[in-house]
């Protein structure tokens, strides 16, 4: 119990600090300012598309680790925990070198006139390579967990392979996917040090939330603190919504 | 409002990790890092027991840390402006400049853009770098860049800005953009141009007309636990072998 108040205590005392600076020296006008506008409008473009490609690419992916055996498949499996155990700068550095002007790949494309480094293309990159695992493990426990029975008896019924798949599969699979949709997003959002050594910070095309709190900080300390508090107020969106639709999906399943 | 500060530096005085007798935290402009490193090796060595901890950044970045009450003991900011205002809230005590630089433009080397005059910053399709908004190698770029509008038209300093394609965090982080080719052209200081630089840029000629100078001031920390070490390493950094360490790495004597 005690060290449960104290766990508690220290995560929230840096939050209300937060709080209290922004309430106490009247950073509200921070919010609005140009930096933070752009930095909203980006943050918010960029997590989206990765979260589309995420989920179009990561939910078939993850149905193939959970459910079909094949040569190599221990290797996949790993390399897909990688980005979540690398850190994220470690993982900038492999994206410059690997997409980056004079990157092995980022090289030939120099060639036809494809520049990657520095554009929005360069910061979802960053974000899908940090982001995918969290989807793509959930997912794929998620997957393992519906019954094969259940899709057989489906397909007996004569539905098509790819009709049982989104009518009956992902349905029970839901609560997982969502939960695995909220924690890629969130590390998306939250995505720093490969976005900054890959991507690069510019206000407007590559300076997220986070490169935006770090770039003020040189300049305007209470709009750093204000970004922050923004932040903050989505991460209790997030959470809270996640937890009431997991709730609600368990709800329709029993 | 108190609250914060006081809990930050409840916290990083913990980090520090009990308080040992002889040793300072030097809070140093990112451009110092080659030169300070060496100059802490040196100080070390002649203070058996002495401990420097360096702590490098932006300078502006440095003067938030300590206006949110970091442990420094001594500051080394790459312009006045900073120095400045770390005095008028009393965080530091007789600020002395104690070297000058000058700004240079490098490419990376075979020199991608063509870039062979500061004219040629302004061109289409130059991807810049630069350091960070108020970075005080920023500034002085800045500053040269309104310059040089005399010069090459008046719009020229705006179209420079507008090639810029990443804001960095400091001058060290803005070349090794250029050094590693992902950038075709940066500002640094002179001594940013260190052998390891060297070998992979190439340095574009800025007139010496345009160039500014660059001032550094250092100084004692008010809220300094060991003065008398801080003040010894000022010294030191003023005295003969201190300064023929930093004129080794380009900077210039202090008027």
């Amino acid at each position: 119990m005690a060290a449960l108040a104290l766990l508690a205590g220290f995560i929230a005392l840096p939050l209300v600090s937060l709080v209290i600076w922004t309430l106490s020296e009247e950073t509200w006008e921070a919010m609005t300012s140009p930096v933070a506008l752009d930095a909203l409008r980006l943050s918010a473009f960029t997590t989206a598309v990765t979260m589309v490609i995420i989920l179009i690419v990561g939910t078939p992916a993850a149905y193939v680790l959970a459910r079909y055996e094949f040569p190599g498949k221990r290797l996949v499996d790993s390399l897909v925990d990688i980005p979540a155990v690398l850190p994220p700068s470690a993982a900038g550095i492999a994206l410059l070198l690997a997409f980056g002007r004079a990157g092995l790949l980022g090289e030939h494309l120099t060639a036809f006139g494809i520049t990657i480094s520095f554009t929005t293309a360069a910061v979802v990159m960053a974000e899908l390579f940090a982001a995918s695992h969290f989807y793509v493990r959930q997912a794929s426990v998620g997957f393992a967990q519906v019954d094969r029975a259940v899709e057989e008896s489906a397909m007996v019924d004569g539905a098509r392979g790819i009709t049982v798949f989104l009518r009956v599969t992902v349905p029970l699979a839901f609560p997982a996917l969502l939960a695995g949709a909220v924690m890629s997003w969130s590390r998306a959002l939250g995505e720093f040090g490969g976005t900054i050594i890959f991507a690069g910070n510019f206000q407007g095309v590559t300076q997220t939330i986070p490169l935006a709190i770090f770039s003020e900080l040189e300049r305007d300390f209470d709009a750093a603190v204000a970004l922050s508090v923004l932040v903050l107020a989505f991460a209790f969106v997030v959470i809270f919504t996640a937890r009431y639709m997991t709730r609600k999906a368990q709800g329709y399943q029993e | 409002m108190v609250f914060v500060p006081v809990f930050l530096l409840a916290v990083l005085a913990g980090c520090g990790g009990g308080e040992r007798n002889g040793s300072i935290n030097v809070f140093a402009a990112a451009s110092l890092i080659d030169a300070f490193g060496e100059m802490k090796e040196a100080f070390e060595g002649e203070n058996p027991g002495a401990e420097v901890r360096l702590n490098f950044a932006g300078s502006s970045a440095l003067l938030t840390q300590i206006q949110q009450g970091a442990p420094a003991d001594v500051f080394a900011s790459a312009d006045e402006e900073k120095m400045d205002s770390a005095l008028e809230d009393g965080l530091v005590e007789e600020p002395r400049a104690f070297v000058t630089n000058e700004l240079a433009v490098i490419v990376p080397e075979g020199n991608p853009a063509g870039i062979e005059s500061l004219g040629d910053l302004a061109g289409e399709s130059v991807t810049l770098v630069l350091a960070e908004d108020g970075v005080p190698v920023a500034e002085y770029t800045e500053a040269l860049l309104s310059n040089a509008d005399a010069e090459y038209g008046e719009d020229f300093s705006g179209r420079v800005l507008g090639n810029i394609s990443s804001r960095e965090v400091d001058v060290k982080a803005a070349a090794n953009r250029v050094s590693l080719n992902e950038a075709d052209a940066t500002f640094v200081y002179e001594s940013d141009i260190t052998p390891d630089i060297e070998e992979r840029v190439e340095i574009v000629e800025i007139p010496p007309e345009l160039n500014v100078v660059a001032t550094y001031p250092i100084a004692v920390a008010s809220a300094t636990q060991n003065e008398e070490l801080a003040e010894e390493w000022v010294e030191f950094v003023f005295s003969e072998e201190g300064q023929r360490i930093l004129e080794s790495w380009g900077f210039e004597p202090a008027g």
